[in-house]
């Protein structure tokens, strides 16, 4: 199947969201909630574009719109331009401290709105990754707390998660950075709960918290090595070196 | 043989029905009375502003207000004799007391088909809804293919009654034509518009209809499990909604074998925590299964991906009602009820300043005219009507110049409003349309799902433009950011919720704009309302000297001689308007408030977003009014000189800031 985006005809499979098959096209989409190892959540709509089919034409999401039939996508329209511009915009005004907001309103040419309101010392935007990278790669020890504008991300009741087990995944996924992780040579902090890190036994770096690598154990069903990915990698090498007597 | 219904909905619970259907049961099992009676409890008739009601049958004769005191005389006379007791009837737009319902001029111009047992029979009592021809449709559509069932629903042009007005058998045929199983039938009753209550009346008076109509559904498409989402304030709906479902499983109607057919289905409550998103179809699937009630993109629709991803139908529990209904008479008798575009009944619930509130059902396409003069009697109290808000959150307010447009699914969508779910809330000139715009924002903030951007961080920086303008620190330029943002909002936000959001802003902004610049540009609130704006005075050629404002002020402003013109101490005066509401020769009169002056240079909007985040008195109100004062000040009357700034201190304007926050 083919479809048009901004003129340039694509080549798609049914069912192919917008956002893949522009990506694939060297066709630029900005995004903040979308990555690659998630489904997507159509939360941010940074993601707009305008789709003309059967005579129609409406502003869609394209990191969840499947592509289901003959259609023209204009991704830098008008009227695309204008609601991103207020979109980014709106989100500037939620986390002023992200610079990757002010980067994207820069790069999209977002007009300026002085009268918001601005939400001091914030970066989060509430896209909604770090939950989804809690649930389906760690505990599920964050959530979305609250609804309407009182949203937020948060352990359960603001307190240390029982759960957590410290993994990061959350900050590593986090578009702006919002979520504070620090370390020492032997701990690491966040979410307010502090945990021993772990090293490689052979070089040293670091491999993870105890409860990760517990984690890590448990869903595996065999104790775990203590080293770190290249150190395995290495070793693997020499066993096999060894064995072939090279 | 007579009956004696006695409402005992929410609505008349409230204003005491439970007394009077005990008093009856007790005093009518006594000997005294020489007619025999039973008595039934039923669900709502609608007129809830006039209950407790009460309905003598087979004389037809119908009592409002009747209070347990009230039954003693009932008894001996209407169930003795056969005679009215007159005090008790409706008294007519002529003053004359009327006897039936069909007489009342709230219930003559109503044909009720979703409502056609509510009020009727007793919710607790199945054979009473049998007798009503209860389970006929459902035995009827056992008889019939599932595809002759989906060719009535088509026939019907029923459609969606919670506001959005899909199709219902296109609906129906879609689900049924994907073959993954189980399929699943969702009943939605988390009614939450502001003013609505038209499925709470439903679950509570007949919840054997919602009932058959999902059974009937589930026939259709081939589900075997059901739900019903209800709301968890609507305590008496659910308790009556399980009786309902566990006596129907006991009598055979659904369950392992439905009327004996060997089909099953099997039907549950589920009740919601109250978040209004959760009325959103996606977001109450996401709630039935236990996580966190949001809505995701219908861009694959629920009849195909629903519940745990199976195939669902999700109606509202007036469309459900409607289905036995359509089932049992014929779908080419109900398609000639109603409109071109909408086909048969709706239910309304007509509140706020008109003079009878309740419930109706009317056919599609009456006039808003009809709506509110002819059944509602016009604006209480013989004030000029302003407007009515119709569809809650999603709708608009629509003036006074479209009364006569016939209320459909389509046709006030085409100005900006909705006919909605069929909350209809009637305003007088003492409502102020930025506030009613501010009031609704300042809702969907707090039920908003939050999840996206310019539902959330658009509904915030709307409530912060709207209030600033309600304080008398709004501009122009504010009216033009507030339908860019609309716009945004409109075509961008995730669910219908988002998309609606702006509407009440946007239709008062396109019908009501003389009052946002009379805000903005006079600081005048033409209705009286925003208290930064409103002072109140006494007209002294008016004022008769009755002292009910002085009676009536908190806070000891009002004075005066009896039957000599009283005064309005405005230094006193904490604009709460209880005496404009105690007046009764509309004496109390409104204008503008004299506009504090600002330090200098705050008029050239140089402050910006740090002075709107400062505390209240910091010079938060700064932004942009004194330039405008200065040029509109005596403009807008002000009796105090627009100069004379500082003069009300730092101290007075926060005691009047905090005296705005409290009351919100």
């Amino acid at each position: 199947m083919i479809i048009k985006i901004n003129g340039i005809p694509c080549e798609c499979e049914k069912g192919e969201f917008i956002l893949q098959i522009a990506r694939r096209n060297g066709i630029d989409i900005p995004t903040l909630c979308h990555h690659d190892a998630f489904a997507g959540q159509g939360s941010c709509r940074l993601c707009i574009v305008e789709l003309v089919a059967g005579g129609r034409s409406r502003i869609v999401v394209s990191c969840v719109y499947p592509v289901d039939r003959e259609c023209e996508i204009f991704t830098e329209n008008e009227r695309v331009r204008r609601q991103r511009g207020m979109i980014l915009r709106l989100l500037e005004a939620r986390a002023p401290e992200s610079t990757e907001i002010r980067a994207l309103c820069d790069k999209y040419g977002a007009p300026r709105f002085e009268r918001f309101v601005r939400v001091d010392g914030e970066k989060c935007v509430m896209c909604g990754l770090c939950v989804k990278a809690c649930a389906e790669l760690s505990v599920g020890a964050i959530s979305t707390v609250n609804r309407g504008v009182t949203k937020e991300i948060a352990t359960p009741y603001h307190e240390p998660s029982s759960v957590c087990i410290g993994c990061g995944s959350c900050a590593h996924v986090c578009p702006t950075g919002a979520i504070e992780m620090s370390e020492t040579r032997d701990s690491r902090r966040i979410w307010g709960k502090t945990f021993r890190l772990v090293r490689c036994s052979r070089c040293g770096a670091v491999i993870g918290t105890e409860e990760e690598l517990a984690m890590a154990a448990e869903r595996a069903g065999q104790e775990q090595d203590g080293l770190c990915n290249t150190c395995r990698q290495e070793r693997i090498a020499e066993v096999f070196a060894q064995s072939y007597g090279v | 043989m007579k009956t004696i219904r006695v409402c005992c909905d929410t609505g008349c619970l409230a204003s005491g029905s439970m007394k009077v259907a005990e008093e009856f049961e007790r005093l009518s099992a006594g000997s005294g009375v020489r007619v025999e009676c039973h008595v039934k409890r039923t669900g709502c008739n609608g007129f809830c502003e006039k209950g407790p009601l009460v309905t003598i049958l087979p004389d037809d004769i119908s009592y409002y207000q009747v209070k347990p005191s009230d039954v003693p005389e009932i008894l001996e006379k209407t169930i003795g004799k056969g005679e009215a007791v007159e005090r008790l009837l409706y008294r007519n737009d002529k003053g004359e007391r009327v006897l039936r319902q069909q007489d009342n001029p709230f219930y003559a111009p109503q044909l009720k088909i979703a409502l056609r047992n509510v009020g009727r029979i007793d919710p607790e009592n199945v054979d009473d809804y049998l007798e009503e021809g209860g389970y006929q449709a459902l035995k009827k559509a056992l008889g019939m293919t599932p595809g002759e069932i989906l060719d009535e629903m088509d026939v019907s042009g029923l459609r969606g009654r919670g506001g959005a007005g899909f199709p219902t058998g296109r609906k129906w045929r879609t689900a049924a034509g994907y073959d993954v199983f189980p399929k699943y039938v969702v009943c939605n009753g988390d009614e939450g518009d502001p003013g609505a209550f038209m499925d709470r009346s439903i679950l509570e008076g007949d919840p054997h209809s919602v009932i058959e109509g999902m059974a009937i559904c589930a026939l259709a498409i081939g589900a075997e499990e059901g739900f019903l989402y209800i709301r968890d304030e609507y305590s008496l709906a659910v308790e009556n909604f399980r009786a309902a479902i566990r006596v129907a499983e006991e009598r055979g109607f659904i369950g392992d074998s439905v009327m004996g057919s060997g089909k099953k289905l099997h039907l549950s409550v589920v009740r919601g925590g109250g978040a209004f998103v959760c009325g959103e179809s996606t977001a109450l699937m996401q709630s039935i299964e236990g996580k966190v009630g949001e809505p995701r993109a219908k861009y694959i629709r629920s009849v195909q991906r629903g519940l745990w991803d199976h195939p669902t139908v999700l109606n509202n529990v007036e469309t459900f009602a409607n289905v036995p209904y359509i089932i049992m008479h014929g779908a080419a008798g109900y398609a000639a009820i109603g409109t071109e575009g909408s086909k048969g009944t709706k239910v309304f619930t007509l509140v706020g300043k008109v003079r009878r509130t309740g419930l109706v059902e009317v056919p599609m396409g009456v006039t808003l005219r009809q709506l509110i003069y002819d059944i509602g009697g016009g604006v209480q109290n013989g004030r000029p009507f302003k407007a009515v808000q119709t569809g809650g959150p999603s709708g608009g307010c629509i003036p006074e110049s479209m009364m006569d447009l016939p209320v459909d699914f389509d046709t006030l969508k085409e100005y900006g409003a909705m006919m909605g779910s069929g909350g209809m809330i009637v305003m007088d000139d003492r409502s102020c349309m930025v506030e009613v715009a501010r009031y609704y924002v300042d809702f969907l903030c707090g039920e908003s799902c939050g999840k996206c951007t310019p539902c959330r961080e658009g509904l915030k920086q709307m409530l912060a433009i709207l209030e600033d303008i309600c304080h008398g620190r709004g501009t122009m330029e504010d009216l033009d950011l507030l339908e860019s943002l609309g716009e945004t909002m409109k075509d961008s936000s995730l669910c219908a919720l988002g998309q609606s959001a702006p509407n009440p802003v946007l239709t008062t902004l396109k019908y009501f704009r003389n009052e946002y610049e009379a805000h903005i540009l006079e600081h005048r609130c033409p209705a009286g309302v925003c208290k930064e704006l409103t002072s109140f005075y006494v007209d002294p050629d008016k004022c008769r000297g009755c002292s009910a404002c002085v009676r009536a002020c908190p806070v000891g402003a009002a004075s005066g001689e009896p039957r000599s013109p009283h005064k309005i101490d405005p230094d006193k005066c904490i604009s709460c308007g209880s005496c404009r509401e105690a007046c009764r020769f509309d004496a109390v009169l409104t204008k503008g408030k004299a506009v504090r002056k600002m330090k200098a240079g705050a008029g050239e909007n140089s402050s910006g977003n740090g002075a709107r985040d400062a505390a209240p008195g910091d010079g938060g109100f700064e932004r942009g009014t004194a330039a405008v004062s200065n040029e509109r000040g005596t403009a807008a009357g002000n009796e105090n000189s627009t100069e004379s700034g500082n003069g009300i201190g730092k101290a007075g304007f926060d005691a009047a800031m905090a005296e705005g926050r409290d009351g919100k």
